[in-house]
């Protein structure tokens, strides 16, 4: 097109192509790459993946605002209650980046041994390029290195507000501490706002929010099958949607995904029956980051369960009340966020190690992939403990290391190939 | 069977507990006049000072039999003791502490204040961790009462006018009677300076319920010495209360509801049986569950009330039906 333009004016015109578009390009290339091979690389998807798969392709490849007429709440962690944002007519985003583009820029800006999604959102902030720009940033003290790109983000002139974390979760001090942070979190986003916090209106968004966690369990339920009906990579698009999309659309959507997946298991239509199960562990796969996942299931095993907080810790725990009242529901929001979350910050972490074992047993996996991102402390230092614990009970575990970059995937394919197949001939000497 | 197990799974609990609750209380309290007797070993506290009750709190009638002389104590003279006491332990192994979350009069008196409460929208408080360590220890004060101060009697050691020193204190004594009309246990007995004492008492610890059990939910089971006395014998009990820790996430759900507070119910799991001594046994930690099974009720290790998801949503009212328009 720039060429006819050029001969029509008979002069030379180029376009020159700024930063920000460059960095667009990048990112829709990112994504469209990621996008095509979830698609199309894999027999039969559920035929109602297909909103997820458009939606994936409006946000990040189109550029496609969703919220543009809400005020946007943009959140640093898993840990900021989506309860209360919506509940004040607000809109919670996610931050959390899954882009290589937005990780190099933020290699700029944070420590190169830094951990990729870290420096991938600040990249995102120092680059001010969004779909959806939130008005406001909650930055939870949750790790080190987010706590820490908190202030970085401020500096860059965005309005980031602090939210106190508890680094310890058994002790009735951090709950009271991690209560009343979310207390003044409620009153402080309720005055920025100008809105009040009805009682009616938590009740409301607590039950709608506690459907889709509801709706995320029983989807799950399915993967308990023998012939699971759905994919990890397509459930890890599913539960990333949550992180930006309209509630109620995604409610709909998963409805629908999950009636589908209810009638494929009845009809045995046919996907992974004979891959091995493989339950995921580590750090959170984000959308277009999702080649280990990826990786797992195009040689041939099949994630049935996960333990991470872009998929099934952001569903896990549901709240339940006492009193329908503003004072018991705050709180009782406040302890979901707080004593069910199995994040490695904690200082003691048996609860994790519990839900993976948990999970392998319920959902008969016959391996773990425990993934770290390089960078990510808490993970890396978790991951002895771990291992330890999976051999007593006589799991295969499989740790790797990587990160956002596109280079190491010949050798990850080489493990994860590798460890698949060794899970293969365990089931063939049983 | 399985229908049934899914009616009560996906029961609403506090509906039943209402109905029940209301049933027990009118049976307790006003048992007299439909000529219902239960017996005077009854494991709550139905007071016996009440005039029409369907049955009475052991306790009255314990403190009584221990008091006697030992020589007689220690003859075939108290057998009667020896039956009242089993008769007691039958009573409480059928239903283990739920007697506490259901059947007692003085804690359905109490729920009811609760609910007064949540009618006027005030919110309850709570002990902190060091506050709740110290005062769950006075129940075992109250028991020691109960059991050793008659004995001491029977001995010789105390007066007479400790005899049934804990009913005199008892909230119970004063409260249960009210609901036939009878208010001649509000007075102060002036004989002697323990009688005084221990009248007093009674008046200020009833006036204390009324205002505790305003402010804190299920406040006087704290130091109710008959529920340390059931914890002693829970083991024995059908009913139980069980915890699977595999499937527990420690999301404090339960611990959340829980009217006394009990940590344990979220944070421990390795222990199967997880009633503890402030257990009222009300079952709405496992209503309030929303893991597969992760908390039951069970007799005979079957499970007769257990943990569901659905359950658990059907319970918070969580559905489709309500579109939040944005």
């Amino acid at each position: 097109m720039g060429f006819a333009q050029a001969k029509g004016d008979n002069k030379m015109k180029r376009n020159i192509e700024t930063p920000k578009d460059k960095q667009n390009r990048h990112k829709a290339m990112e994504a469209v790459a990621m996008l095509d091979k979830i698609r199309h690389d894999f027999i039969q998807p559920p035929k109602n993946m297909d909103y997820f798969y458009d939606l994936y392709e409006k946000v990040y490849c189109k550029r496609e605002s969703l919220h543009a007429k809400s005020v946007k709440v943009g959140t640093m962690c898993i840990q900021v209650p989506y309860e209360i944002i919506y509940a004040l007519d607000a809109v919670p985003i996610r931050l959390c980046n899954g882009f290589y583009t937005d990780d190099e820029i933020g290699s700029d800006l944070a420590p190169s041994k830094a951990c990729p999604l870290v420096k991938a959102t600040v990249g995102q902030f120092s680059s001010n390029n969004f779909s959806d720009k939130p008005d406001f940033v909650i930055s939870p003290t949750t790790c080190d290195q987010k706590s820490k790109s908190g202030a970085i983000i401020e500096d860059m002139g965005y309005l980031v507000y602090d939210m106190e974390f508890p680094r310890t979760k058994e002790s009735e001090e951090s709950r009271e501490y991690w209560r009343r942070s979310v207390r003044k979190f409620t009153k402080e986003l309720s005055k920025n706002l100008g809105k009040k916090l009805k009682k009616s209106k938590l009740k409301k968004t607590i039950q709608r929010i506690g459907y889709a966690q509801y709706l995320y369990h029983q989807l799950n339920d399915l993967r308990k099958e023998p012939n699971p009906p759905i994919l990890g990579k397509d459930i890890f698009l599913v539960t990333n949607a949550f992180f930006f999309d309209k509630i109620d659309n995604w409610i709909e959507a998963t409805q629908k995904l999950y009636e589908e997946c209810k009638i494929r298991v009845k009809n045995e239509d046919k996907t992974h029956k004979n891959s091995p199960r493989i339950v995921y562990t580590g750090s959170p796969p984000i959308f277009p980051n999702l080649k280990i996942p990826l990786l797992i299931e195009q040689s041939d095993g099949i994630i049935v369960a996960d333990e991470t907080c872009s998929a099934n810790r952001l569903f896990n725990d549901m709240v339940s009340i006492d009193e329908w009242f503003l004072y018991d529901m705050v709180d009782a929001v406040a302890d979901r966020y707080l004593k069910g979350c199995t994040c490695p910050i904690f200082t003691k972490n048996n609860d994790r190690i519990r839900r993976v074992i948990d999970l392998v047993k319920e959902y008969k996996a016959e391996g773990v992939v425990y993934q770290a991102f390089a960078g990510c402390q808490v993970y890396e230092m978790e991951q002895r403990s771990v291992i330890e614990a999976m051999e007593k009970e006589g799991i295969p575990i499989l740790y790797l290391e990587s990160d956002y970059s596109p280079s190491h995937l010949g050798q990850l394919t080489t493990r994860i190939e590798a460890f698949i197949e060794s899970l293969k001939n365990r089931r063939r000497r049983r | 069977m399985n229908k049934i197990r899914e009616f009560i799974n996906y029961g609403d609990l506090r509906k039943f507990r209402f109905w029940l609750q209301l049933f027990f209380f009118i049976i307790f309290i006003y048992g007299g006049y439909m000529a219902i007797d239960l017996g005077r070993n009854l494991p709550i506290f139905s007071c016996g000072y009440a005039r029409e009750t369907g049955g009475n709190c052991y306790f009255l009638g314990v403190q009584h039999q221990l008091a006697r002389p030992w020589s007689r104590l220690f003859s075939y003279a108290s057998i009667g003791v020896l039956t009242g006491f089993l008769t007691f332990l039958l009573w409480f192994v059928v239903f283990n502490k739920a007697w506490c979350g259901y059947a007692c009069p003085l804690g359905t008196i109490q729920d009811w204040i609760t609910s007064f409460r949540k009618f006027l929208k005030i919110p309850y408080s709570t002990y902190t961790r060091p506050q709740y360590q110290f005062l769950k220890k006075i129940k075992y004060v109250f028991l020691f009462i109960v059991i050793i101060f008659p004995l001491m009697l029977g001995l010789g050691l105390l007066d007479g006018e400790w005899r049934g020193a804990f009913c005199k204190m008892c909230p119970g004594r004063l409260i249960t009677p009210l609901f036939v009309g009878d208010y001649s246990q509000w007075t102060l007995d002036f004989s002697t300076g323990t009688a005084l004492f221990l009248t007093a008492f009674g008046m200020g610890f009833t006036v204390v319920f009324f205002v505790g059990s305003f402010i804190k939910k299920r406040f006087f089971c704290f130091f109710c010495p008959m529920s340390a006395m059931h914890y002693i014998f829970s083991d024995w009990a059908l009913l139980r209360l069980k915890k699977d820790g595999d499937k527990c996430t420690k999301c404090g759900d339960c611990y959340n509801v829980c009217d006394m507070q009990i940590k344990d119910i979220a944070d421990d799991v390795k222990s199967k049986n997880i009633l503890r001594d402030d257990c009222i046994f009300c079952m709405k930690c496992v209503a309030a569950c929303p893991e597969e099974d992760a908390l039951h009720v069970d007799i005979f290790n079957i499970k007769v009330f257990t943990s569901t998801k659905g359950g658990f949503a059907k319970r918070m009212n969580i559905n489709n039906k309500q579109e939040t328009k944005k």
